[in-house]
């Protein structure tokens, strides 16, 4: 396995999230999207530390574990504005939360 | 100690004005001011009395500069000099005693602290004139009297001829100014500077640059100069301010109109003595002298008391002129300092008179009176009748002028000699007072100040006239004797018509009293003023020393030699005077200069015996047709004025000076105003209308169409595209947020392309 394949994969997690993102019309998907790119991201940490750094330099691995604590905290909040969201509007759709819209 | 000092004495009369403005300011009222303007004129007295001691042989200007503009610098300063600090102490001194005379005379005027603050604020003016070393100094408090004469002159602002009398004063001493200020102009353009003394004064630069060839500038210039002392000093012709001015308050008369003030133009010809010349001397000397005899002329028919002293103060100021046109400098001054003790003295005492006959009006008509103390003030009703079933032989002299068409204003009942008589058993002070003066002014001789200084200007212009074979001097000579015999006759008819003879009106005459204290005292120390004891300053030659005048005997071509063309017999009349020792000196050098300035009271022995021979002559027959006309009445008043009746009519008109002015000048004013109204209403009037006309129906048409199509279509177009552009760039905001996204991913997308084509 080298550098290429991780970064191949992590590509492809990426566009994955950034598709996902762009097109689902739910907000968990749309979250779960964003899930997608944090963690080709955080791949990609992984793999530059492996591969780029001598061996005992781990920092690029532990802040893909901070990374991943970034992505938990931020999907519990995430989900908490949905819920508020679902309880104000009886939707979870973005673009029919439009009461700001001139 | 001479800054000090002096500014100590301007200080202190200016404190006591400014405490009374500052009060005035925050709109309080200090009862006291009386008090504190005299004991500052006393302070300034007495620092008056130390200068004497500090007068130096040559006097030097202390001066700072004052404003700087371009390469012009003016400076302001002192000038201390023995004739300053006579004049210093003059002013003072009776100004000191004014106040105290006014604490009596003017109590109860419901503006009396104003009165007092004014005196102080005319006080500061005056010293502030007479130390000044340069002509700006002068001029400023030149004006500054100007004002104060205006302010206390209008004091009684209530009666309208009191209002007039001060607009009049002020209007026709400005007229003068005027001229001087020209002639100062023509000063400082020649010499760059104002100032007098020093090295840079005027006058030394005119002694030193001058020629033969700028005599006749400098003669303009000496000539417009002395048109501000023409209408200060109420000289011909503008003298009529001078009698009118009398509606101010008495003490005011004695301070301003006849001490002080109207000295003061005799104080600047004086000053300016060095650098007159023949022509302007001469010019000077023939105003002087024709005031002189003039005002003497009408002082005769005068019954008004204050207006019989005012025309004498003309006349008096007259005679100060005529010394010091004919170059008796310290005569001039001399007869200037004699003349503010016994004319004030004489003021004052009138105004004695008149307090006592107007405490009278008071007490009998308190119903009638808004202000009781108002002195002066008209009181027609119930004393014209009185006057017209009146015993004096003087009131058919009044039927008779009644019934001309007359400008001359009606004389207010307490000022009219013809209700006076017999007053001297009742107001005993002011009659001894006054007599003293009065002898003081005839000229009676030897025991009395205004003898010798009359003397010495007789003698003075006798002795040029001597001395230089001169037609001009022996009419100036005989203009001042006979104004001299007149002087004395007039002042003693006061004096009978005051205080001898029956009581004319019965009514006002019990209920006058003497003065009180505050009032005869300075009477008494005027009294004793008028002895001869000022005469030991002028006639110590040493303290008072005329300055030289360069130009007055500059070689000139209108001087002929007596020897060359005349035989040294004749003489040639010419505007320049004629001069044997102005010949001479053609001939033979310089060596005369100064010894024709320091002719006033000494030398010339057989001049001044002849003069005083001649004044002591023509004031005992004064005296003598005095007591025949309005004494004993040998002689009658009214048949003399009968017989040469336009003789009378012309002084009782005096001299229509008045009417000329009204006929002429004001009608001439106002037929030129009338014009300019016209021309006003119809041309001027006529170009605006025709410009609003034009503006309103052509060009604001033009401009309303403009505005409605250029301006308005541009605005609204701008406002159409913008609306349209907005409304298209409004569609991308979508607000949906993965549109966004997109749109930034693409760009994200093209960057990288692009840094990737890179």
């Amino acid at each position: 396995m080298t550098l290429q394949h991780y970064l191949v994969i992590s590509a492809i997690l990426f566009t994955l999230g950034i598709f996902a993102v762009l097109t689902r019309r739910n907000a968990i998907s749309i979250l779960m999207g964003i899930e997608l790119i944090l963690n080709s991201c955080n791949l990609n940490f992984a793999a530059f530390s492996r591969f780029m750094t001598p061996p005992e330099d781990i920092s690029g691995q532990i802040i893909a574990i901070f990374g991943i604590v970034l992505a938990a905290a931020e999907a519990a909040v995430f989900l908490a504005i949905i819920l508020a969201i679902y309880r104000e509007f009886g939707s979870i759709r973005p673009d029919e939360v439009d009461t700001l819209k001139g | 100690m001479i800054v000090p000092l002096i500014s100590l004495i301007l200080l202190c009369p200016l404190a006591a004005f400014a405490i009374f403005g500052l009060l005035g300011l925050a709109n309080r009222r200090f009862p006291r001011q009386d008090y504190l303007s005299t004991v500052a004129m006393l302070v300034a007295l007495v620092c008056s009395f130390l200068l004497l001691r500090e007068v130096v042989p040559t006097p030097e200007p202390h001066t700072v500069n004052w404003i700087s503009l371009g390469g012009v610098t003016f400076s302001m300063g002192f000038y201390l000099d023995s004739v300053t600090v006579i004049m210093l102490i003059v002013v003072t001194l009776v100004s000191s005693l004014v106040h105290i005379f006014s604490m009596g005379y003017m109590h109860g005027d419901p503006r009396y602290p104003r009165f007092f603050a004014y005196l102080s604020l005319f006080s500061f003016s005056m010293l502030f004139l007479v130390v000044s070393d340069n002509l700006l100094g002068i001029y400023i408090g030149w004006e500054l009297v100007g004002l104060c004469s205006y302010l206390l002159i209008g004091f009684w602002f209530e009666k309208d001829s009191a209002a007039n009398a001060c607009k009049k004063a002020f209007l026709t001493t400005r007229v003068g100014d005027v001229g001087m200020f020209i002639g100062m102009m023509m000063l400082f353009t020649k010499f760059d500077t104002l100032a007098l003394y020093g090295e840079g004064g005027i006058f030394a630069q005119a002694a030193a640059q001058l020629s033969t060839a700028d005599m006749v500038w400098l003669s303009i210039a000496g000539v417009l100069i002395f048109c501000g002392a023409i209408g200060k000093s109420a000289q011909m012709p503008l003298h009529t301010w001078l009698p009118d001015a009398m509606e101010g308050p008495t003490p005011v008369s004695a301070l301003i109109h006849a001490a002080t003030m109207v000295a003061a133009g005799v104080y600047l010809t004086a000053r300016m003595f060095p650098i007159l010349t023949e022509t302007s001397s001469l010019v000077i000397a023939y105003v002087g002298g024709i005031t002189a005899l003039v005002a003497a002329t009408i002082a005769i028919v005068r019954f008004d008391i204050k207006r019989v002293l005012a025309y004498s103060t003309i006349s008096q100021l007259g005679y100060m002129m005529l010394a010091i046109g004919a170059g008796s400098y310290v005569a001039g001054l001399f007869h200037l300092t004699t003349h503010a003790f016994f004319k004030a003295l004489l003021f004052l005492g009138s105004g004695s008179v008149i307090h006592a006959f107007h405490a009278m009006h008071a007490h009998g008509h308190d119903d009638e009176h808004a202000h009781a103390h108002s002195q002066d003030s008209h009181q027609p009703s119930a004393i014209s009748s009185q006057q017209e079933s009146g015993t004096s032989p003087d009131t058919s002299l009044l039927t008779t002028e009644s019934r001309q068409p007359t400008a001359i204003p009606e004389i207010p009942p307490d000022q009219d000699m013809r209700n006076m008589g017999g007053l001297r058993h009742k107001m005993p002070i002011t009659f001894v007072t006054m007599l003293i003066a009065t002898l003081s002014i005839s000229g009676v001789p030897f025991i009395f100040s205004g003898f010798w200084s009359k003397d010495a200007i007789l003698g003075g212009v006798l002795g040029r006239a001597m001395e230089w074979n001169s037609v001009h001097h022996y009419i100036l000579f005989i203009m001042a004797l006979s104004a001299a015999g007149i002087t004395a006759f007039y002042m003693f008819r006061l004096i009978f018509m005051t205080f001898f003879g029956e009581p004319r009106n019965q009514e006002m005459h019990d209920m006058a009293h003497e003065s009180p204290k505050s009032m005869t005292v300075p009477l008494l120390i005027l009294a004793a003023l008028s002895l001869p004891v000022v005469n030991i300053l002028w006639f110590n030659e040493t303290y008072v020393k005329p300055p030289p005048q360069p130009h007055l005997h500059a070689p000139q071509h209108a001087y002929v030699s007596p020897d060359s063309n005349t035989g040294g017999k004749g003489y040639t009349v010419s505007l320049f005077g004629v001069s044997e020792a102005a010949a001479a000196e053609e001939n033979g050098g310089h060596d005369t200069h100064g010894a024709h300035g320091d002719d006033g009271h000494h030398g010339h022995g057989p001049a001044h015996m002849i003069a005083m021979v001649l004044s002591i002559c023509v004031a005992g027959l004064g005296i003598f047709f005095s007591w025949l006309f309005y004494h004993r009445r040998t002689l009658s008043a009214e048949s003399v004025a009968t017989t040469f009746r336009p003789v009378y009519n012309l002084f009782w008109h005096k001299y229509y000076f008045d009417e000329f002015y009204d006929g002429v000048l004001v009608a001439l004013t106002v037929w030129k105003a009338r014009l300019f109204a016209q021309f006003d209403g119809s041309v001027v009037d006529g170009i605006v209308n025709g410009v609003g006309v034009v503006t309103r129906d052509i060009l604001a048409a033009f401009v309303g169409l403009f505005d409605n199509h250029v301006v308005d279509g541009l605005v609204n177009r701008v406002a159409q595209v913008t609306w349209a552009v907005g409304g298209r760039i409004r569609r991308i905001q979508t607000g949906a947020i993965q549109t966004y996204l997109f749109v930034v991913l693409a760009g994200i997308v093209l960057l990288i392309l692009i840094f990737r084509a890179l």
